[in-house]
């Protein structure tokens, strides 16, 4: 098992760097330039050119990756064009509020999905089954975008009752710890729904199917003959065959969770990686475009490394040996 | 966790807070004004920050050298003293004096000094720092073609210094006004990486506010600074400005009144903020910014082939009466009454209507004449010989490729606006929408035959980016004209501004009959102020200008603009 992780780990360092180079270069020739944007009316026209070589970029494009090597390996991820700050800072400062945003809306989304998936197999053909059924459709079907601004101005704006954007009040320093959480969480409701609700009717579909799969199976007829409780049957016995699949589907939700962030995050002004990542990009931020990159592919990489691990925890039949 | 449990440690949190809560606690908010950004600051020292978020802030954390406004009906900056308390003019204009006070101190506690204000400069002219505002130091002493501090800044004691320029100017006391950093914070710092700087995090200046606290991409907190003497300690306790980028979000946080101070508002959500926030009051801003189609002058392929030498007329835009016809053929005020109504106004040149003595009041506006147009394409050549519907010229018909940036509804509407009014009079434009970034480069590189774009004028006049050396990125249509650049030299180099009226004027005319772009309007900001923010007086120098005397009050007090 640990030489198993270790192989994996191992080979996902060149896969990385892979990624890593391929986006160094594909950002360089991209049409657009990082100085342009900030060539505007009362600023210096010659501006630009000063600005291109303090930045390094009047160097030929080998050189400045050269640079760019030397500068990874030895752990520097440089400086970001746009917000005049270490990378690594701005990661360190933005990643935990993604981080805490996708990690609700992940357990929202699978505690809701697994919930719904359950019910609904258990009431197959039902009234409760095809609402859930149509609302998931629906819900699956609303843009992020569309649904966020929608609460924002029902539930923030007329009900008055969440805030609509942030991650805390203005002045949440001059609150007490419980405060400062009950604060944060007030602020995270709206997002987290948004973020999770439509995983959540997708992960929900998922579960239904899988459930009714594994219950339909020689072996529940014979649980549920030999006389064991109806919860046991479900919970012990269906449940561990019909979760592998959901356990995929969470090891790939990590990913989709941070780029599923974006939006969400534009919308609630919610101060993470998605928003960081767009602006980086429009602004042809190369250092700070490399990072994030740097962040999505070790969270993809490690969400399959997860999934694959969970389901030998599930599957007694796999082995990592 | 499942939900029940969710649901109970939720509860928790509540009950810990309702226990938490003292009563006779004095809410913060209530000496607190916070204002809306749509972006982040990139930096808060001012020699080398260039975001408007930055400049916003900065004019209330440093000092300033002097207390500047802009004289609307005179159309002019006017300057006061600030941490310069005295200035003259010696030397037949080209020494400026400059008598600091003795008193103000950075937030440490050591005196501003004229070294302060001499090495500030040093870094503001070291192209290694990359300034944004190296240009304000054009015309000091230069040795080699590199800012020669030494020569150009004479300091004669504590208080008194003398800047050297090479001659007399009307901006000079303009250019004298780049904010000081303190020389003990930045003395031993490498110029080169200036911008990333970590004091630039902490910044130490001697302004009505000090930064509390600023949280990347969300806030930037200032608080009153109770040491400041330029002009005294600002008189509310806080100011936070809060980074929402999306508009609706930011609009709904306005409604709510968790924001007091928001800019831009879109001329679409006006109605809808006058009938349900009565207590949001808005103000209008006078325009500095323009928007204008550019017909690109020269043959722009020839020109990049030639190595930028070859000058030739552009094959379509060219001949001026096509340009004529051009804007002739446009119905802009259409475009105008649709897309802005009363937050615009027609655009005849680029010379800002804030401006109004310099203004050549003369000009009428070219009318929406499509019968015009017409006659004036026959007389340069074209028309609709094969029967087409196209004009045409030599065998080739015209037609153009439109770019604009996506995402700017605007520009969308402009941009099918002019397709559908060229069609009129046998015109084919095609459309193609393009990424900002992508967009802005390939303008300033003079790659585009026709392209919608927008520009924002500064506060004193200096065409000659604009309109001057055909290399400057901001000559984006690359118009050349001998008498433009006769006036140019001779607007530049008068005593004073009032002297340069006549020559801007002259411009003014030329451009009008040359149409080297179709100029289409200007656009006025409008700012909206909660009601129970007091003393805010946005402005055309910026929203946050005299922040030190913002007050909460009743919103239902008299508010006093």
């Amino acid at each position: 098992m640990y030489r198993y992780l270790i192989r994996r780990v191992l080979s996902a360092i060149p896969l990385l760097f892979g990624l890593l180079t391929i986006t160094f270069f594909i950002i360089r020739l991209a049409p657009g330039d990082p100085v342009s944007l900030y060539v505007q009316g009362d600023v210096d026209p010659h501006y630009a050119e000063d600005l291109r070589a303090a930045l390094g970029l009047s160097d030929p494009l080998p050189l400045q990756y050269v640079k760019w090597l030397k500068g990874t390996l030895t752990g520097e991820l440089g400086v970001s064009f746009s917000k005049n700050a270490e990378v690594a800072d701005i990661l360190l400062e933005t990643l935990p509020n993604t981080l805490l945003l996708t990690t609700f809306a992940l357990l929202f989304n699978f505690v809701l999905g697994i919930g719904l998936g359950i019910i609904t197999a258990l009431k197959r053909g039902s009234g409760i089954d095809h609402t859930v059924n149509i609302t998931s459709l629906f819900v699956y079907s609303m843009p992020e975008f569309w649904l966020g601004l929608m609460l924002i101005l029902g539930v923030s704006l007329q009900l008055g009752v969440l805030p609509a954007s942030g991650m805390h009040s203005p002045l949440a320093k001059y609150l007490s710890f419980p405060e400062y959480v009950w604060d944060v969480a007030q602020h995270m409701v709206l997002p987290v729904f948004v973020l999770g609700v439509a995983s959540a009717a997708a992960t929900g579909r998922y579960m239904r199917g899988s459930l009714l799969e594994v219950i339909n199976q020689d072996y529940i007829r014979t649980a549920r003959a030999k006389g064991l409780s109806e919860v046991l049957v479900i919970g012990k016995h269906a449940m561990r065959n019909a979760m592998i699949p959901i356990i995929t589907l969470l090891g790939l939700s990590l990913p989709f969770l941070l780029g599923g962030a974006v939006i969400v995050e534009t919308v609630f002004a919610w101060p993470g990686m998605g928003k960081l990542t767009i602006d980086a990009i429009f602004s042809r931020d190369y250092p700070l475009i490399i990072a994030c990159t740097m962040v999505s592919g070790v969270m993809v990489i490690s969400g399959n490394l997860v999934a694959d691990l969970l389901y030998a925890l599930v599957d007694p039949r796999i082995r990592y040996d | 966790m499942s939900p029940r449990y969710l649901f109970v440690a939720l509860l928790c949190c509540g009950l810990l807070v309702s226990c938490g809560k003292k009563s006779g606690d004095k809410d913060p908010m209530s000496e607190t004004a916070v204002v809306a950004l749509s972006g982040d600051a990139d930096n808060l020292n001012p020699v080398v920050s260039s975001s408007s978020t930055a400049g916003d802030i900065q004019g209330n954390i440093y000092p300033t050298m002097f207390d500047v406004s802009f004289n609307l009906r005179e159309g002019k900056l006017e300057f006061e003293p600030s941490l310069v308390r005295a200035w003259e003019f010696t030397n037949g204009g080209k020494d400026v004096i400059l008598y600091i006070r003795p008193d103000v101190r950075w937030e440490d506690g050591i005196l501003v000094t004229p070294l302060d204000i001499k090495f500030s400069y040093e870094l503001y002219g070291d192209p290694e720092v990359a300034s944004p505002r190296r240009s304000y130091l054009e015309s000091m002493i230069h040795t080699d073609g590199a800012f020669d501090v030494d020569k150009s800044i004479e300091i004669l004691n504590d208080t008194t210094m003398v800047f050297h320029f090479t001659r007399q100017y009307p901006l000079q006391l303009f250019h004298l006004n780049l904010s000081p950093i303190p020389r003990h914070v930045y003395r031993n710092a490498d110029r080169r990486t200036l911008r990333a700087n970590p004091a630039n995090e902490r910044p130490v200046g001697a302004g009505p506010f000090k930064l509390e606290e600023w949280t990347r991409q969300q806030q930037i907190v200032l608080t009153r600074n109770p040491t400041s003497t330029l002009p005294y300690p600002a008189k509310l306790e806080r100011v936070i400005f809060r980074v929402i980028s999306e508009p609706t979000t930011r609009l709904t946080e306005l409604k709510k009144g968790d924001i007091d101070l928001m800019q831009p508002i879109y001329p679409e959500d006006v109605a809808d903020l006058q009938e349900t926030s009565p207590d949001i009051k808005l103000v209008t801003l006078p325009p500095r910014s323009y928007e204008y189609i550019g017909w690109m002058n020269i043959d722009n392929d020839e020109w990049h082939a030639s190595g930028k030498k070859t000058l030739k007329p552009h094959p379509l835009f060219g001949d001026r009466r096509v340009r004529q016809a051009l804007t002739y053929a446009i119905n802009r005020k259409a475009i105008l009454e649709d897309q802005l109504g009363p937050y615009g106004e027609l655009a005849v040149t680029d010379f800002s209507p804030i401006f109004r003595w310099a203004i050549q009041h003369d000009l009428i506006p070219y009318p929406y004449a499509p019968d015009r147009a017409r006659q004036l394409l026959r007389s340069a050549g074209w028309s609709d010989s094969d029967g087409d519907g196209l004009l045409d010229k030599g065998g080739k018909s015209f037609e153009f490729t439109l770019y604009y940036n996506v995402g700017n509804k605007r520009r969308e509407y402009v941009a099918t606006m002019v397709q559908e009014n060229l069609k009129q009079i046998g015109i084919k434009v095609n459309l193609q929408s393009v990424e900002p970034v992508v967009l802005y480069k390939n303008i300033e590189e003079k790659k585009y035959d026709a392209f919608i774009a927008g520009f924002s004028v500064g506060l004193a006049i200096d065409p000659a980016d604009r309109w001057g050396e055909i290399t400057s990125p901001f000559n984006t249509v690359a118009f050349e004209n001998r008498r433009v650049a006769e006036l140019l030299k001779l607007g530049l180099h008068v005593p004073t501004e009032r002297d340069a009226g006549p020559f801007w004027k002259e411009i003014q005319s030329i451009l009008h009959q040359e149409q080297p772009c179709t100029f289409l309007y200007w656009v006025k900001d409008i700012v909206a102020v909660n009601r129970r923010l007091k003393g805010a007086n946005p402005n055309i120098l910026g929203v946050t200008d005299h922040m030190w005397d913002w007050k909460i009050g009743d919103p239902k007090s008299a508010i006093t603009y």
